[in-house]
């Protein structure tokens, strides 16, 4: 009887073994001539002197619930900035004594964190690409974060962020942290809530990362404002319908309505604010309503007053204006376009200051140096976070189809827009 | 004269047997990091695939709470991690899956078919929204960061794992155990009659496969750093294990193996070489494997050895014909 | 109170509706078909993007687009059954066989038009705003979209139930659905009545997708989610029993809405949770036999 089992069971393992095998074998030559890299043209390996590109790898959300972020705000941004570094010629590397055109080898990671480490640590050690970049939203972040480390590889984190960096950036010495979040971005809409003189609010938040450290941070500030806050309420990811909030909010007769969630609900809580016809004062969204999309979706009346937090414009400098003409004004990011620029453009111009591809001599450069970018001048803090002297904005707000810096005060580009104006039709 | 061929044959198996094993072993030393990787995440696959068809293969009894299962794995990695040992962490986070299991083995002992799936699928949400609203109101974190370990060791640790759960599936088929669940999965109330203690059975048997889902968890999440109850109780892993059982066929256990095998392989290949269309690829793969395999991969495979096998087989047949009338002539 | 009390309830409702539409045409191709059709809710985001580019592109209304969005997904249903599913059921001889399969099937046709869809539409978020505005009935407030959708859903369910109830072809559909050997050897065409069921369905859950699409987002990824509220409401009304789905559907809505008037943050996993109660206390569903 054993027989009957033993025949498919060794059957079963050499079966995995040929099939390992035939994944095995393109690594053991030294040029893999069917190693998956898009473009299907190889590259030399490192040790040659020779060099006639940089190669950058990204594994990002393609697909998921994480794509929709990565379709309206990273995916513009990161292939206009290769498409722009190529149009220039590349990127001059003194060791090599030219200019290197850059390419990039992306994968798709599903939006799941398991398959994102694992192609990121492929990128490193199999398509032994030069310099990496962020995968999609901060979880994705933090995760990538240790796996870049343990290889040596500068992480730039144009894709999120949030305070609890903090706690862990201090061992992750090649983990640089761009976005701008709560620890910035509360003070301002602090700031703001006193000026206008909103008297009471009401604080929705997601039960994730995100709405945990905005809830967490903006309800104390609003005390200390002297704003009576009404009810702070958690939502679930996914929710259905937010109407028994909205409707309760409405019976509170709030002066600011605070909805700390992820693009799903704020389309949803302002879709059916419209709906049942409830318009505070004011109202802040979290990321989702600073993209586009949105705008596309209720229109400029529709959106008209609506808050959230970034941002940027044309006007918050010079080069801004040549960059939104670059990326196309209806693909445009009003939170994190500029600082995601910002942030390769201090990678860019660290490869071209140190001469040399190597990464810890670049991440020295990064740390410690100013940089002339798309905000001015730019550097990175002594915990290697963007210095918050270098964000264009904390607070934006739509005016007229245009997404508007209102806070802080000396980077806004409009007064706010306050009570907001009524719904379109209503 | 028959007992002679079948020993040797079957020695001649095990070397071979125990010959794929060294090689799988030896592995790290002459292959590149990565595939080690790849290898790791193909048998989390194979893991979670045969443990879920040692309870619903046999019995019937479509399960969707693996990915809860291996949800706890993961969360346990994730707190306990930090201050334990990480073989006592992976024990630690099987022995939860499996208290959990024996709970929910417990509970719906009533339930059959779809209702069965739908309840162990509710369980996934159930436990995660649980964790959440525990991790913000209770213990307030948000994310757990999980110690990075060398995947050599996580390849290791894996492979060891799978060979246990191979070595378990493969005593149970063959106990008497195996034809109790078979009969629970054929006639119920009969099976019952028998004498078959069917509660006990199916809740250990369910408590039994969700130990190693729980084993894997634990293990995966070194790989994975950074986790919240969203990211480790992903449904995804709750749907996985049966369309790769199904997509393997489930009469055998080299069925699953296989079919894990191959799915998980196949979409990596996919997913680095075309990440704009893998989607599309993968799904068409899946529509014409079931056209033409409806018995999935074990079927094609039995058709194969049949094929290979018939030559000698007519060969053996004749000899025994032969050997038959040789007796006869001799009683005679 | 009183006024609370309704507010909540009709709230309920107005989900109910969009649920009961779904689990409706899922009960038609699980009850009766036997095809647990994973990519149910990829037929609904067929629909719901069909009518936004109808919407945005030609202006065209999206009540109007029921009428069109309806039979071209009934067509499609049926050619898929007819062709697709059909070869699965001969080839793996019913049972759960067929079961097993075609749900692998279902999860590969998943796969597909979801990537389709990200190709054509891309993978952001489209909406529109169609009738946005309140309606006061007697001191309780409701969105306008809502109601038509509540109303659309409500016709399209009784006319539905009416077709099965009175038509010989309903009666068919009955049949299959009780013993689908059988009424083969009735005389039923049964794999022209299994092809019409499974077209039924997925026109349903086109007809769901144009209703939704004018008070909820639409991206590439929404279906699996209205996929699972469905197998839900399917195994909460008692498989193969469409009035079981209908009345699950309300349910349902009614139990998020009064949870959510609570607690918003477990109106998810109320759904799970009282349903996983209700199984435990009648394990056949609502309907069940």
């Amino acid at each position: 009887m054993v027989k009957k089992y033993i025949v498919p069971l060794v059957i079963c393992l050499i079966l995995f073994m040929a099939l390992f095998a035939g994944c095995t074998q393109p690594s053991t030559t030294p040029a893999p001539p069917s190693e998956p890299k898009t473009g299907g043209e190889q590259e030399p390996e490192p040790p040659k002197p020779e060099k006639d590109k940089i190669v950058f790898g990204s594994v990002h959300s393609i697909s998921g619930p994480l794509a929709i972020i990565e379709e309206a705000a990273f995916g513009p941004i990161r292939n206009l900035w290769f498409k722009d570094v190529n149009e220039r010629g590349g990127i001059y590397v003194e060791e090599y004594g030219k200019k290197l055109p850059v390419e990039l080898i992306e994968y798709d990671d599903k939006s799941d964190i398991g398959t994102m480490t694992r192609l990121l640590e492929k990128l490193i050690l199999e398509d032994k690409v030069d310099f990496i970049l962020p995968p999609t939203g901060t979880a994705m972040l933090y995760a990538a974060g240790p796996v870049a480390n343990k290889h040596g590889y500068i992480l730039p984190g144009m894709s999120g962020g949030a305070t609890t960096i903090k706690e862990i950036i201090g061992g992750l010495p090649y983990f640089f942290s761009n976005l701008n979040f709560s620890d910035t971005q509360v003070p301002a809409f602090g700031e703001l809530v006193s000026e206008l003189g909103v008297k009471s609010a009401a604080v929705v938040f997601i039960e994730d990362l995100h709405g945990v450290e905005y809830s967490g941070a903006v309800v104390p500030e609003m005390v200390l404002r002297g704003v009576d806050v009404a009810f702070v309420k958690s939502i679930p990811q996914g929710i259905q319908d937010m109407s028994a909030i909205i409707k309760e909010a409405k019976a509170a007769d709030v002066d600011a309505f605070l909805c700390l969630a992820y693009p799903d609900e704020n389309i949803l809580c302002v879709s059916q604010s419209m709906e049942l016809g409830f318009n505070p004062k004011l109202m802040i969204f979290g990321p989702g309503v600073c993209y586009t999309f949105f705008k596309d979706i209720f229109g400029d009346e529709g959106v008209e007053g609506l808050m959230s937090w970034g941002a940027w414009n044309g006007k918050s400098t010079p080069e801004s204006q040549e960059l939104i003409d670059k990326i196309g004004v209806a693909n445009v990011d009003w939170w994190g376009h500029n600082l995601y620029w910002a942030g390769m453009q201090m990678l860019e111009k660290s490869i071209e200051k140190a001469g040399t591809l190597d990464q810890s001599v670049v991440r020295e450069i990064m740390a410690t140096e100013t940089f002339d970018t798309v905000l001015g001048p730019t550097y990175y803090d002594e915990n290697r976070m963007l210095a918050a002297e270098c964000h264009t904005g904390e607070v934006g707000q739509w005016q007229s189809g245009q997404f508007e810096v209102i806070g802080p005060k000396n980077k806004a580009t409009a007064e706010p827009i306050y009570p907001k104006p009524p719904w379109p039709g209503q | 004269m028959n007992k002679v061929a079948f020993t040797s044959r079957n020695l001649y198996l095990q070397v071979l047997l125990i010959l794929v094993l060294i090689l799988l072993v030896a592995l790290p030393f002459y292959t590149s990091a990565y595939n080690i990787m790849l290898l790791c995440n193909i048998l989390m696959y194979i893991i979670i695939t045969v443990s879920w068809v040692l309870f619903s293969g046999p019995t019937g009894y479509i399960s969707l709470a693996s990915a809860a299962f291996f949800g706890v794995g993961i969360y346990t990695s994730a707190v306990l991690g930090q201050s334990l040992p990480l073989p006592l962490v992976i024990i630690i986070g099987g022995l939860f899956s499996f208290f959990l299991a024996l709970l929910v083995g417990v509970i719906t002992l009533r339930l059959r078919g779809m209702y069965f799936s739908i309840f162990t699928f509710g369980l996934v949400e159930l436990v995660k929204h649980f964790l959440l609203w525990w991790e913000i109101t209770k213990t307030n974190t948000r994310g757990r960061f999980v110690i990075l370990v060398n995947y050599i060791h996580v390849f290791y640790i894996m492979l060891a794992i799978f060979l246990v759960l191979l070595l378990i599936a493969y005593l149970i088929r063959r106990s008497k155990y195996g034809l109790a669940l078979q009969s629970i999965g054929e006639y119920e109330e009969a099976a019952a009659h028998i004498g078959i203690n069917v509660t006990l059975l199916k809740v250990v048997t369910f408590a039994v496969s969700s130990f190693f889902i729980g084993t894997v968890g634990a293990v995966m999440a070194t790989r994975w750093t950074y986790i919240d109850p969203v990211i480790a109780f992903d449904p995804f892993y709750s749907f996985m294990p049966v369309l790769m059982a199904i997509f393997g066929g489930m009469g055998q256990l080299y069925g699953p193996v296989i079919g894990a095998a191959i799915f998980a392989y196949l979409e990596e290949a996919l997913i680095t070489r075309f990440p704009y269309h893998y989607m599309l690829i993968f799904g068409i793969i899946m529509v014409v494997s079931i056209l033409y395999l409806p018995e999935g991969l074990i079927g094609l495979l039995q058709k194969l050895w049949k094929i290979i096998n018939s030559g000698r087989l007519a060969v053996y047949r004749e000899k025994r014909q032969k050997r038959g009338t040789g007796r006869e002539q001799e009683n005679a | 109170m009183v006024i609370e009390i309704i507010d909540i309830f009709l709230s309920g409702l107005l989900m109910g509706g969009i649920y009961a539409l779904i689990a409706v045409g899922l009960s038609m191709q699980y009850g009766v078909a036997r095809v647990l059709n994973v990519s149910h809710g990829e037929f609904i985001m067929l629909g719901a993007f069909f009518t936004w580019s109808l919407y945005t592109y030609c202006n065209i209304n999206p009540l109007l687009t029921l009428v069109i969005c309806g039979p071209v997904m009934l067509l499609i249903g049926f050619v898929l059954h007819k062709t697709l599913y059909r070869s699965i059921r001969i080839s793996s001889g019913g049972g759960a066989a067929f079961e097993g399969n075609s749900m692998l099937a279902s999860f590969g046709l998943l796969f597909v038009i979801q990537n389709m869809a990200i190709l054509i539409w891309g993978a952001s978020i489209k909406g529109y705003s169609y009738l946005a505005f309140p309606v006061n009935m007697g001191g309780v407030i409701f969105p306008a979209n809502r109601l038509v959708t509540l109303l659309f859903a409500v016709i399209i369910s009784v006319a539905f139930y009416l077709f099965l109830a009175r038509t010989r072809l309903g009666k068919a559909i009955r049949a299959a659905a009780q013993d689908p050997d059988a009424a083969g050897l009735m005389g039923v065409n049964i794999n022209q009545v299994l092809a019409l069921c499974f077209g039924l369905g997925a026109m349903m859950a086109g007809l769901a997708g144009t209703l939704l699409s004018m008070s909820f987002r639409v991206q590439p990824t929404m279906g699996l989610e209205y996929t699972l509220i469905a197998i839900i409401v399917v195994v909460l009304g008692g498989l193969g029993s469409i009035p079981g789905s209908f009345i699950g559907g309300f349910i349902l809505g009614l139990i998020g809405s009064i949870v959510s008037a609570i607690e918003p943050s477990l109106s998810l996993v109320a759904y799970y949770m009282l349903f996983m109660i209700l199984l435990l206390v009648k394990p056949t569903g609502i309907l069940g036999r």
